[in-house]
C-alpha cells in the first residue's frame, strides 16, 4: 500500500487548536508542557470484529429479543439499579463488576450509535469508525479521528501523548502531522539483542539506540516512504527515551520511582496477552509523568462471533468486565477522576441468529465508563434503544444517534468543544460527564 | 530520486522473490535480464515435506505448524523458482487463513500444499479450491453454514477479499445469496461424530466434503443471475463479474509493482486476466507494465518483517559464498522451539505480530504503515538473532559501506546512513545497523 500525500489536507489542520477557547502557553501546539489541557486521560478499548451489544446490554421488555435468540438470547441478564436503568435493560451475566460499578453511578450506557448506510464489512466499517468520516470516504491512509486531534495539539512533540496497547498501530491514532506510540507490552520498546552483538543492552556503550536514531536526517522528506521510515525511526528512538523514563519494567528505568502497589498487584494476576494485561499497563502510563492524552488498545479478542457464541462472547465479555476492574484497581484513587475509559467496535451484530452465532450488523451500544470519584462519569443510559421491530432490510438495527457523538463526548472529556476539524461536524455530545 | 541500474536490478529480484540474494543480483545486467532471471520456472518445484496426520482434534498442538514455517522460509531462502515464492507469499496473504482460529497445524499444512500446487496456475481453479478448502471451511465457518442456518462469514469475505472487492458493486442480497450456496460443506475431523459416516461418503481424514441435506438448494439471485447455484455454480457466477479479475488483478499489481494501479490499467490488466485467469500470464502483463520499473516503484513499499529475515539471512554470508552460507533457515526457524516455548526466529516473528499461518485477520498481514510502528521497528532488532554468529567480515574488517549494503541488496544509500555506517568500527554492530537502516526497511 502507497502511503499517500501526507500533508495535503494535513497542513489545513497544522496550525489550528481546538482546545480550550483560550489556550494558555501549556496547551499550545509547540508548547513545552504537553500532558493534556485538563490533566484528563480518554482511554478507549476496541472490540474488534464487532461486539455483539444486544447480549451485552440486554433489553428486558421486548418480547422480539428472545423470538431473534432463541438459543442465544441472555436468559438471566445480571439486573442493574431501576433509577438509573429504567427497569429496560440487564447486563450479561459475565459482567457483575461492570454492573456493581453501573449500580454505584459510574457507568453510561450508550444506546443506537451507527450511521448511514451501514457498511457491513470489517475492514468498510473500520474505516469510517477509525477516520470518523460517516458513511462516505472513510478509507486507508487517511488521518484517524484521534490522529486528527493529534495533528491540531501535540504534532510531534509528545511521542507519548498518544500510546496504542496492542499488535499494531491503530490506524484511529495515524495522524498527518503528528505521532503515537504503540508498544505491545511492559518492556519499553526494548528489543533482544543476539547475542554475538555482545551489547548488554541498547543503551550500553556508545549507545546502539543512539546510532540508530542517527538515521534520521535532520531534514526530512516526507513525500517519500524512505523519509517517512527516516523519521519513524527518530520518533521511535525518542518514545523509548521517554518510556524508559516511566515504565517500571523498562530496561533502564529509575527505579526510584517504584511502580504503584495497585499496578503491581494487578500486574501479577494478569501476565498474559489479554485486556486485562493491556489496561493495567495502560493504569501505569496514566499515572506515571508520560500522563497521556489519549491511551488506545486494541487487539483484545475476536468478537467476529459468527459461529460457536455460546461459549466465545461470554468469556470475551468476562475478559473486558476483568480488565475494566483491573484498570481501576490499578489506579490511585485520586486518579480515578481524571480518567475515562470508552469501547468502541466497527458494528454490533445481527439480531435473528444464525444457529450457532451471529452475522454483522449496524448499530450498537457502548460504554463510558468512569473511575469512583465523583469528577468522572455520570451513570445511566444515554441515546435510544434501537427497536427489534422495525429491522432494515437485512434484518439489522436501525441506529437513532451518530456514532460521532460518541466521540464527541470523548472529545470533550479533552477539553475539545468544537469537534468538526476532527470529526467533520459539530457532533453534540451525550451529558455523560458531572 | 534517481535510481541506479544495480538498484533498478536489485528492486525487480526483490518484488519478483521473497528475498534478493546478493550473488544472484550481481549476476545480472539489466533489470529485463533480472525479469527473465525472477519469472523463470523451468527448476523442479520444491516439495512439501508430510506431517502425519492428527487422529483428533486435540493431538496437535499450534506450535507443531514450526517445521511447516522453517520449510518455507527456507524456500524463500533458497528456491530458484523466485516468482513461485512471491506469489504463495501472496496468495496465503489473500486468502488469509489463521492458525489461531482453525487450531489444527495439519489443515494449515495442507492447504500450503494447495496453495503452492496453484500459485503459479489458474486463479479460478486457486479459487474453487480455497473454498472447499479444510481450514478454510473451518476457518470462516463454512462447517457450520447450513440451510435455515445460513453463515455469511465466508460469503462475505469472499465477495469483499478474495474476488470482486469491497465497492466491486454487490450488495448485502448477494452476500446473503453466495453463502446459501456455498452451504452444505463439511470437514470430517477424525474422532468426531459422524466422522466414521463421512470416511464411508467418501471424505479422507481432515478431508471436506459436500453433504447435500445441509446445502440450501432453492433458487438464488447472485448478481443479477438465477439459478439454484452450488458452491462451484456461485463461483462461477463471481468469476464471471467484471470486478473480480479487476480487483484481483489490481491487488497484484499493488503487490508486485508497489502502487496504485489507475482504473484503466486494472480494467486492462483484469480483464486480460478474465480471459484464461493465467496467474503467470497476469504476472507478465504487470511486470510489462513501464511503471514496475519506474523510479516511483522502487522502495515505494514497507519491507515486511518476513522478507527482512530472509534479507538478513542472506546477508549474513560474504558475497560468493552461497545463499545458506551464514544460515540456513529450514534449520534455524525450525530449532525456534523449546519445550513449549518458541524461541529465536519464531519468537522475533511473534513479537512483531507476523508469523506465517497466523495472519492477524481475514484481510490478511498489515503493511505499509502499519509496520512502522514503534513496536514493530525496534523489533526488527530482534530478527537478527537469526544469524547464530557474528556475520562474516571480509579480510579489510569493517566493510565498505557500499559492499556491506550491496548484501542487503541496497545500492543507493543516502548521505544519513553512508555517515552512520562509515562511523561505526565494530563490524557486528555495522552489520546490525545496516540491517536497521531505513534503505532496508523499505523495498
Amino acid at each position: 500500500m502507497g502511503l499517500g500525500t501526507a500533508s495535503a489536507v494535513g497542513a489545513a489542520y497544522g496550525l489550528s487548536v481546538w482546545g480550550p477557547a483560550e489556550p494558555s502557553a501549556a496547551t499550545t501546539r509547540h508548547g513545552s508542557n504537553v500532558a493534556s489541557a485538563r490533566g484528563k486521560t480518554l482511554v478507549i478499548v476496541e472490540l474488534g470484529g464487532g461486539n455483539d451489544g444486544l447480549n451485552t446490554v440486554v433489553p428486558l421488555n421486548d418480547n422480539r429479543y428472545h423470538d431473534l435468540r432463541p438459543t442465544l438470547g441472555v436468559t438471566e441478564p445480571i439486573l442493574l439499579d431501576t433509577k438509573l436503568s429504567g427497569d429496560e435493560v440487564g447486563l450479561h451475566p459475565s459482567l457483575p463488576k461492570l454492573a456493581a460499578r453501573f449500580d454505584r453511578g459510574n457507568v453510561a450506557i450508550v444506546e443506537g450509535l451507527g450511521y448511514d448506510d451501514a457498511d457491513l464489512s470489517h475492514f468498510g466499517s473500520f474505516a469510517i469508525w477509525w477516520s470518523a468520516l460517516g458513511g462516505a470516504g472513510g478509507g486507508a491512509g487517511g488521518a484517524g479521528w484521534l490522529g486528527a486531534y493529534l495533528d491540531g495539539t501535540v504534532g510531534f512533540d509528545d511521542p507519548l501523548a498518544a500510546i496504542g496497547i496492542g499488535p499494531g498501530p491503530s490506524p484511529a491514532l495515524r495522524g498527518r502531522e503528528s505521532f503515537a506510540t504503540t508498544i505491545a507490552n511492559d518492556n519499553g520498546l526494548q528489543p533482544r539483542l543476539p547475542s554475538w552483538l555482545q551489547v548488554s543492552s541498547f543503551e550500553a556503550g556508545e549507545s546502539l539506540a543512539q546510532e540508530w536514531s542517527d538515521f534520521t536526517p535532520s531534514q526530512v522528506d516526507e513525500s517519500t516512504l524512505l523519509g517517512q521510515v527516516q523519521r519513524a525511526i527518530g520518533l521511535t528512538v525518542k518514545a523509548r527515551t521517554n518510556l524508559a523514563k516511566v515504565l517500571s519494567s523498562a530496561a533502564e528505568s529509575d527505579t526510584t520511582r517504584p511502580t504503584t502497589a495497585g499496578v503491581q498487584a494487578q500486574r501479577a494476576r494478569y501476565q498474559d496477552a489479554s485486556v486485562a494485561y493491556s489496561l493495567v499497563l495502560a493504569a501505569e502510563l496514566v499515572q506515571s509523568s508520560a500522563k497521556p492524552r489519549i491511551v488506545y488498545v486494541n487487539g483484545v479478542g475476536d468478537f467476529d462471533t459468527h459461529e460457536g457464541q455460546s461459549a466465545r462472547h461470554p468469556a470475551l465479555l468476562q475478559q473486558l468486565d476483568d480488565g475494566i476492574q483491573a484498570f481501576f484497581d490499578a489506579l490511585p484513587a485520586a486518579q480515578h477522576d481524571d480518567v475515562v475509559l470508552m469501547t468502541v467496535s466497527e458494528f454490533g451484530r445481527r439480531p435473528a441468529e444464525n444457529g450457532s452465532g451471529t452475522d454483522h450488523g449496524t448499530a450498537n451500544v457502548h460504554l463510558i465508563v468512569g473511575g469512583d470519584g465523583d469528577g468522572g462519569v455520570r451513570g445511566g443510559r444515554y441515546g435510544e434503544p434501537p427497536s427489534l421491530t422495525s429491522l432494515d432490510r437485512a434484518g439489522n438495527l436501525v441506529h437513532s444517534a451518530d456514532f460521532r457523538r460518541l466521540y464527541a463526548t470523548g472529545l470533550q472529556w479533552l477539553g475539545v468543544d468544537q469537534t468538526s476539524p476532527i470529526l467533520g461536524d459539530d457532533f453534540e455530545a451525550f451529558p455523560v460527564f458531572h | 530520486m534517481s535510481v541506479s541500474t544495480r538498484e533498478r536490478i536489485s528492486h525487480v529480484v526483490r518484488r519478483l522473490s521473497m528475498g534478493a540474494h546478493p550473488d544472484l543480483v550481481a549476476a545480472l545486467e539489466s533489470p529485463d535480464a533480472a525479469i527473465a532471471r525472477a519469472l523463470d520456472l523451468s527448476a523442479a518445484a520444491p516439495v512439501l515435506p508430510s506431517m502425519v496426520p492428527p487422529s483428533s482434534y486435540d493431538e496437535q498442538q499450534p506450535i507443531d505448524i514450526v517445521p511447516t514455517i522453517a520449510w518455507w522460509l527456507g524456500q524463500m531462502q533458497t528456491s530458484p523458482r523466485l516468482i513461485e515464492e512471491r506469489l504463495v507469499w501472496f496468495w496465503h496473504d489473500h486468502f488469509a487463513t489463521s492458525l489461531a482460529k482453525v487450531r489444527v497445524p495439519y489443515l494449515l499444512h495442507q492447504q500450503h500444499a494447495t496453495v503452492r500446487a496453484l500459485a503459479t496456475g489458474s486463479f479460478a481453479d486457486l479459487l474453487h479450491a480455497m473454498a472447499k478448502d479444510p481450514a478454510m471451511l473451518g476457518y470462516l465457518d463454512g462447517v457450520t453454514n447450513q440451510v435455515e442456518n445460513v453463515n455469511e462469514n465466508f460469503g462475505r469475505e469472499c465477495l469483499e477479499l478474495f474476488t470482486m472487492g469491497i465497492g466491486g458493486g454487490y450488495t448485502q442480497d448477494d452476500v446473503v445469496a453466495a453463502s446459501r450456496a456455498c452451504s452444505g460443506w463439511v470437514v470430517n475431523v477424525p474422532g468426531r461424530r459422524f466422522s466414521a459416516r463421512l470416511t464411508e461418503l467418501g471424505a479422507g481424514p481432515w478431508g471436506s466434503i459436500f453433504i447435500p441435506f445441509r446445502h440450501d438448494d432453492g433458487e438464488k439471485e447472485l448478481l443479477g443471475q438465477r439459478g439454484a447455484f452450488d458452491l462451484d455454480g456461485a463461483l462461477d457466477v463471481i468469476l464471471e463479474h467484471p470486478s473480480t479479475a479487476r480487483y484481483v488483478a489490481g491487488k497484484l499489481y499493488r503487490e508486485l509493482v508497489g502502487l496504485e494501479a489507475d482504473d484503466q490499467t486494472a480494467k486492462r490488466l483484469g480483464d486480460d486476466f478474465a480471459r484464461d485467469w493465467s496467474i503467470m500470464g497476469l504476472v507478465e502483463s504487470t511486470v510489462a507494465e513501464p511503471a514496475f520499473t519506474s523510479n516511483a516503484a522502487v522502495r515505494s513499499k514497507v519491507r515486511t518483517p518476513v522478507e527482512k529475515l530472509v534479507g538478513i539471512a542472506h546477508a549474513g554470508a560474504l558475497p560468493g559464498e552461497g545463499s545458506t552460507a551464514a544460515v540456513d533457515l529450514r534449520v534455524v526457524a525450525g530449532r525456534s522451539r523449546a519445550g513449549d516455548q518458541v524461541v529465536g526466529v519464531g519468537e522475533a516473528l511473534r513479537t512483531i505480530g507476523f508469523i506465517p499461518f497466523v495472519p492477524p485477520n481475514v484481510s490478511g498481514f498489515p503493511e505499509g504503515t502499519l509496520l512502522l510502528g514503534p513496536h514493530q521497528l525496534v523489533h526488527t532488532f530482534d530478527l537478527l538473532q537469526v544469524l547464530p554468529t557474528a556475520p562474516a567480515v571480509g579480510p579489510g574488517g569493517v566493510e565498505d559501506v557500499d559492499a556491506l549494503m550491496a548484501r542487503f541488496g541496497v545500492f543507493d544509500i543516502t548521505k544519513s546512513t553512508r555517515r552512520v555506517l562509515e562511523r561505526e568500527r565494530d563490524p557486528g554492530r555495522q552489520f546490525t545497523l545496516a540491517a536497521m537502516s531505513p534503505e532496508f526497511a523499505v523495498t
